[in-house]
């Protein structure tokens, strides 16, 4: 082909070779790159070389509080989101587009919403003479106030509420990929509405599933406004943890003892989720 | 039968109700701020006791706000702009180059999506420190950049990936120099893609809270730090007017975006 003709004189290769993504490059390595390693190195040396840090994340009762706090979090989060986002993805993949495009507004609308617009809202409508607990009340479900807020019960209904739009957008896809004919057959040959879910519809969606669940608890794990917020004091997760440590207590090795692992834990699970979709499926995603 | 709509029979209400309930838990705290904010009660008190004005009078006779705004605007404005120009040249890199490492090189560059931001924002808060640019619009929109650099290449690759190369190649044969034919040729082929990568970038920045939390001094603050202080004090009315007028500012980006993706797409 002359195309490729033409692309083997340098002159003409050059602006696609690796030369336009240097500016990128060196942007990522010196001001992300380096500044991530220099801040784990801190954890290493100060204040005195050595895993002293490690030794005392992992050593003390409240830190490990705080890790179990994070992961019990995200592991409730990722659940109640999987379940709830299942349902409405199935509609939207399969809804008359002028009713989904509706339901695909208001998601948008609550996604690019200011975060902490959103999660002032819920600090209003979740605390103790919030307009939840009143109606609760008024109606007779509950004679006192419900602690909705300042616990993980806050953090939990915050978190789902961030993040079913980032697993119901990429199960819309999983599903609209699905070939109606499979179901059509299944049903022709006398399965039930729920084997046909059960053995088709389920296990043909578990790879979206699993990368968007995957996605939600990585995302989990790492939050910091909204569990900062909504947690109140008493139930710090992981990222507050740091954030409090460098900015409170100036305790610069312990803070980024703890950012190096909860770093750690993050990479492991996109590594796998990598595996899981490949990189290429990941980048398409928007 | 579980994906056509039309014979899905009991399943469908079931369903349909469903959807229609989590679709209105996902707009319940944007209709529930755009009301209380004009609500009068200062306690928040739902529904209110009567209907006023008198928070968004107090929300712009406080110059903090507008100025912190007005900083936000600034600071997302050049990091979009800087993400998407660097974005675009990489993407041309990762979608056709031919180099070792194309697929490790992709994974570094959309790092910063993945890792958790409080994580960045310690590290670059101790680096700017270091180099003296802490605390300044130069130090915020390097990081800024740095996060909304993979919104940008996401959306340039994916358009990139569905243009036709030989296009390109057809201008190049027939004269056109090979930046002739990428400006006039390949970059309007992808403008979709070039305009989600820059809304993506801006809301990015716009809406970055954590880094900015480290990066904020006192006479510079971002909207979300401005927003961040007034919630760690009280919860009052004033950031539900705050909030509401930046609902206002989604929905219209919202509105744009169709709109110019409509126009785009012709």
């Amino acid at each position: 082909m002359s195309g490729n003709l033409l692309y083997r004189q340098p002159i003409l290769r050059r602006p696609d070779g690796v030369g336009g993504a240097l500016p990128a490059l060196t942007l990522i390595t010196l001001f992300f790159v380096v500044p991530v390693v220099a801040l784990l190195l801190r954890s290493v040396t100060e204040p005195v070389p050595g895993l002293q840090n490690y030794a005392i994340l992992f050593g003390d009762g409240t830190y490990a509080r705080v890790f179990f706090n994070t992961f019990l979090v995200a592991t409730v989060v990722t659940a109640v989101t999987v379940i709830v986002a299942f349902p409405v993805a199935w509609m939207l993949a399969i809804m008359p587009p002028a009713l989904g495009s509706i339901v695909f507004g208001i998601i948008i609308l609550s996604m690019w919403t200011n975060l902490l617009t959103r999660t002032y809202a819920w600090m209003v409508l979740l605390q103790r003479t919030g307009v939840i607990n009143r109606t609760l009340m008024d109606i007779g479900l509950i004679s006192e106030p419900l602690p909705l807020i300042n616990n993980l019960t806050g953090v939990t209904i915050g978190m789902v509420y961030i993040m079913l739009p980032f697993m119901i957008l990429p199960l819309v896809g999983t599903l609209r990929a699905i070939d109606p004919m499979t179901l059509r057959a299944a049903a022709l040959c006398g399965a039930s509405p729920f084997d046909a879910f059960r053995r088709i519809l389920l296990p043909l969606s578990l790879p979206g599933i699993a990368a968007g669940g995957l996605m939600v608890f990585v995302m989990s794990l790492g939050y910091f406004v909204t569990p900062t917020l909504l947690g109140g004091t008493s139930n710090m997760m992981l990222a507050a943890m740091i954030a409090q440590m460098i900015q409170s207590l100036l305790n610069w090795g312990l803070g980024s003892a703890a950012a190096f692992i909860l770093l750690l834990v993050t990479m492991a699970l996109y590594a796998l989720q990598l595996r899981l979709v490949g990189a290429k499926r990941m980048t398409g995603g928007i | 039968m579980l994906l056509d709509y039309d014979r899905l029979g009991w399943l469908r209400a079931a369903l349909l109700g469903f959807t229609g309930l989590i679709a209105a838990f996902l707009l319940l705290p944007v209709v529930f701020i755009v009301l209380l904010s004009f609500g009068s009660s200062r306690w928040l008190a739902f529904p209110p006791p009567g209907w006023t004005l008198k928070w968004y009078e107090e929300l712009f006779a406080d110059p903090a706000w507008l100025e912190a705004a007005l900083t936000s605007a600034r600071i997302a404005t050049m990091a979009a702009i800087l993400a998407v120009l660097i974005g675009l040249l990489a993407s041309f890199a990762l979608v056709r180059g031919q180099f070792r490492g194309r697929n490790t090189l992709r994974g570094l560059l959309l790092t910063p999506m993945v890792l958790p931001v409080v994580v960045f924002a310690i590290a670059i808060y101790a680096f700017f420190l270091r180099i003296g640019l802490g605390g300044t619009t130069a130090g915020f929109v390097i990081a800024h950049t740095v996060l909304a650099l993979p919104f940008a290449i996401i959306p340039i690759t994916a358009a990139l990936e569905g243009f036709d190369k030989s296009i390109e190649d057809a201008a190049i044969v027939c004269g056109a120099s090979p930046f002739e034919a990428k400006l006039r040729v390949t970059l309007p082929a992808i403008k979709i893609g070039i305009f989600s990568a820059a809304i993506f970038a801006f809301l990015a920045s716009w809406d970055e809270v954590v880094v900015a939390i480290f990066m904020a001094s006192p006479t510079l603050q971002t909207l979300p730090v401005k927003i961040w202080g007034s919630l760690r004090q009280d919860l009052s009315p004033v950031i539900a007017a705050a909030s509401s007028l930046l609902v206002l500012l989604t929905l219209s980006l919202m509105i744009v975006t169709a709109l110019i993706r409509r126009k785009l797409s012709k």
